[in-house]
């Protein structure tokens, strides 16, 4: 047996991360995942008003802000409701918080397929391609987030969720203007993405069909399935959501089988030579994010491409880019339904707890992700956040290889290996915040 | 003649402003006057390792992030040494963000340590003289967009860009958040706003506001092109000031009842002349709704 130890610089991944890979017989048998930086936001939150968590929180991640902001306010919400104050939102304020949260998720995800997955996935593969894939990221990034903006004021780093709803006013202007945003981002993921209809496309239950997918959406299924993508990555097979939301019920899914959660299981553990922590649930490391929601809510093409390839690489991708479509289809329900008779924030100004625990979920693009507040005086004595990345990328345990290196484990070169890290949508700041 | 040539390095950031500028519906005509050396996202010419090395071109250099002198490596290598290398070698320096201007959220955690690249605060850090002739500030937490292209079109094209003390271009930050906010009536008129989730009231006088006292032009160029947050109802917390973040940014500060801090420039005597004379008068419109859905 020969062990070889490789070291690599992974960037373009919001910041960077290195790798220390260990090869064993030209197979890598173990990676150790280094992260920069710790910033210490849950530090900075310390003294601070309990309020000031939903500017500071934000500040975590520029790319996924919006959902530190939604857990941030309801970590607050839950406090006060367990402290007495009674915090009722309406469907109104609930539907624009979730609409806000949806085009950020496809924000993300957009710019994972374009500016990450598709240019990564043909340099692996060695073919040459002078497109501007990035132009595309951008034009739907920029659509969707200036329909989230209607509502929000700004994208990155907004603070309009406060607590008992929503600060805006929105008019039918408002509405109509978000709703043609989100019909333009419909036209460019049915014209540019899948190269299909997307009701047609939301309607394909088995792999059988995956053919019908054109588009970028398709090339990249191609080229995946034509590179052997759907036998390597494959990790735990375990799954988990913490957050309701329009893409999934909170629950964990081992293999197939459905179970409940409670995120009082949740541990977080300091890890060594790395300022990321790790997290468990009941002593075992469970995958979060696009593939966990699909196979949470059971969506059929999720459950048959799992069926036949389990938890690998090429499930892994169609699950990220197939919530795009959901997204978009969950967008445009959301503002044909919103109430805009209801009003937006239903909690006086001066109601207002002082001493209180509470705990805010959110699915985040990556997956769930958790904040924790603690208040007295109306002060923020301690803040804990959990971001989806460290249930992802933690080195695991003694039991257990973390989820990302399992997925590595097997890879015959750095490159195979950090494709499949890249898969994961690695986010270097939330994981080191 | 070829084209400048562009290096955004990143410190201690969010990538906040990376991912703002992303949102420049003409970002790629805007970056087609450069050659990209290398970029946090975009594909770039060169290698992050190759920039460790030292051995790249560049004639721009932006800055994102807030600075630490010791103690934050990258690829075995101080961030502070990359930055210097190249800030020497640039014509020109854009600090893009707060974090990378002053300091921002991330220099709460080691105030002592942590600053901005050639600011801590309004303080002049030790390295300020020696790049201060091609330094540009952007402060914003993210930074508009709009306001970065605009300097770096104005690089292209060969224009000076005037600039406050502060190295901050006049042209963006010679306004305040306030200008442009469509509740202004609502501030001339002293209507406070009666919660949050209203687009009628001011945010100013109880809700933690600092737009009349904030340098930059959000209600001017609107974000994403569409708005901003005093337009859909959440206080200006500030975020282009050398003090971001304050503490308490959802509550004004008052004394006597009278906010603590002034709108720019406006001295309390005439401020309170104002408000008497204002507060006098009940103008009916003012304490109605714009328009109601929920009659």
């Amino acid at each position: 047996m020969k062990k070889v130890e490789m070291k690599q610089l992974i960037e373009k991944i919001e910041g960077e991360a290195e790798l220390d890979f260990t090869f064993n017989d030209g197979e890598i048998d173990d990676v150790k995942i280094n992260f920069g930086f710790y910033r210490g936001i849950e530090e900075i939150l310390r003294e601070k008003d309990a309020r000031d968590a939903l500017v500071i929180t934000p500040r975590v991640c520029g790319i996924c802000n919006h959902a530190h902001l939604i857990a941030s306010v309801r970590a607050i919400e839950d406090g006060y409701k367990r402290a007495g104050v009674e915090v009722n939102l309406s469907s109104k304020a609930k539907d624009i918080r979730e609409f806000t949260l949806a085009c950020e998720l496809i924000q993300n995800h957009i710019k994972w397929l374009y500016l990450t997955i598709l240019p990564q996935l043909k340099r692996y593969v060695g073919e040459r391609s002078e497109e501007n894939y990035a132009i595309k990221a951008s034009y739907l990034s920029t659509t969707i987030t200036k329909a989230l903006a209607i509502f929000a004021g700004q994208w990155p780093h907004s603070s309009y969720a406060v607590v008992g709803g929503v600060s805006c006013d929105p008019t039918h202007l408002d509405v109509i203007q978000a709703q043609s945003l989100v019909e333009e981002s419909i036209r460019f993921f049915e014209q540019v993405v899948i190269g299909m209809d997307l009701e047609e496309y939301l309607a394909i239950k088995s792999i059988t069909q995956l053919s019908e997918i054109e588009g970028d959406f398709g090339n990249l299924l191609y080229l995946l399935g034509s590179n052997d993508m759907a036998t390597i990555g494959k990790s735990h097979d375990r799954f988990i959501v913490f957050a309701e939301s329009p893409l999934s019920v909170s629950a964990k899914s081992i293999g197939t089988q459905l179970s409940k959660v409670d995120v009082r299981y949740v541990k977080e553990s300091m890890q060594e030579n790395t300022v990321a922590k790790a997290v468990e649930y009941k002593k075992r490391l469970y995958e979060v994010g696009s593939l966990s929601r699909g196979m949470v809510a059971k969506r059929p093409i999720i459950k048959s491409l799992h069926k036949r390839y389990k938890d690998s690489l090429m499930t892994r991708v169609f699950a990220r880019v197939d919530e795009v479509g959901v997204l978009l289809k969950s967008c445009k329900n959301l503002l044909q339904n919103l109430a805009l008779d209801e009003p937006s924030c239903t909690l006086p100004l001066n109601k207002m707890a002082l001493h209180f625990e509470g705990v805010g979920i959110v699915e985040a693009s990556r997956g769930s992700l958790i904040h924790k507040t603690k208040v007295k005086n109306g002060k923020i004595v301690n803040y804990e956040i959990i971001t989806p990345t460290q249930w992802n990328l933690s080195h695991g345990t003694k039991e257990e290889q973390g989820v990302a290196i399992k997925a590595m484990v097997g890879a015959k070169s750095v490159e195979e290996a950090t494709f499949v890290f890249r898969t994961f949508d690695v986010c270097s700041v939330c994981t080191t915040q | 003649m070829s084209k400048p040539k562009l290096l955004w390095l990143q410190s201690i950031t969010c990538n906040g402003n990376t991912h703002s500028f992303l949102n420049h519906p003409e970002l790629f005509s805007i970056l087609a006057h450069f050659e990209l050396i290398h970029h946090p996202v975009l594909e770039s010419d060169y290698s992050f390792q190759e920039v460790i090395e030292g051995s790249v071109p560049c004639d721009v250099l932006i800055l994102e992030g807030s600075f630490v002198q010791e103690g934050f490596l990258k690829a075995g290598v101080e961030v502070s040494s990359v930055i210097e290398h190249y800030a020497k070698r640039a014509k020109d320096i854009i600090t893009v963000g707060t974090c990378a201007t002053f300091g921002g959220i991330f220099k709460q955690k080691e105030p002592d340590k942590i600053s901005g690249f050639a600011f801590d605060i309004e303080e002049k850090t030790a390295r300020y003289k020696e790049y201060a002739s091609k330094l540009i500030s952007l402060p914003g937490c993210p930074i508009h967009p709009r306001w970065l292209s605009f300097v770096l079109l104005m690089i292209t094209n060969g224009k000076k860009v005037e600039i406050d003390e502060l190295h901050r271009p006049v042209e963006l930050y010679g306004y305040t958040v306030h200008m442009g906010c469509t509740r202004n009536e609502y501030f001339e008129w002293k209507v406070d706003v009666k919660n949050f989730g209203l687009k009628e009231g001011c945010l100013f006088y109880e809700q933690g506001c600092q737009a009349p006292y904030t340098r930059g032009s959000c209600n001017k160029i609107l974000w994403n092109d569409t708005s901003s947050k005093t337009r859909v109802g959440t206080p200006c917390f500030g975020c282009t000031e050398p003090s971001f973040p304050k503490t308490s940014l959802f509550t004004t500060k008052t004394n006597m009842g009278i906010p603590a801090k002034m709108p720019l420039g406006v001295p309390r005597r005439a401020y309170l002349t104002l408000t008497g004379v204002t507060k006098s008068f009940k103008i009916k419109r003012f304490s109605e709704r714009l328009l109601e859905y929920d009659k």
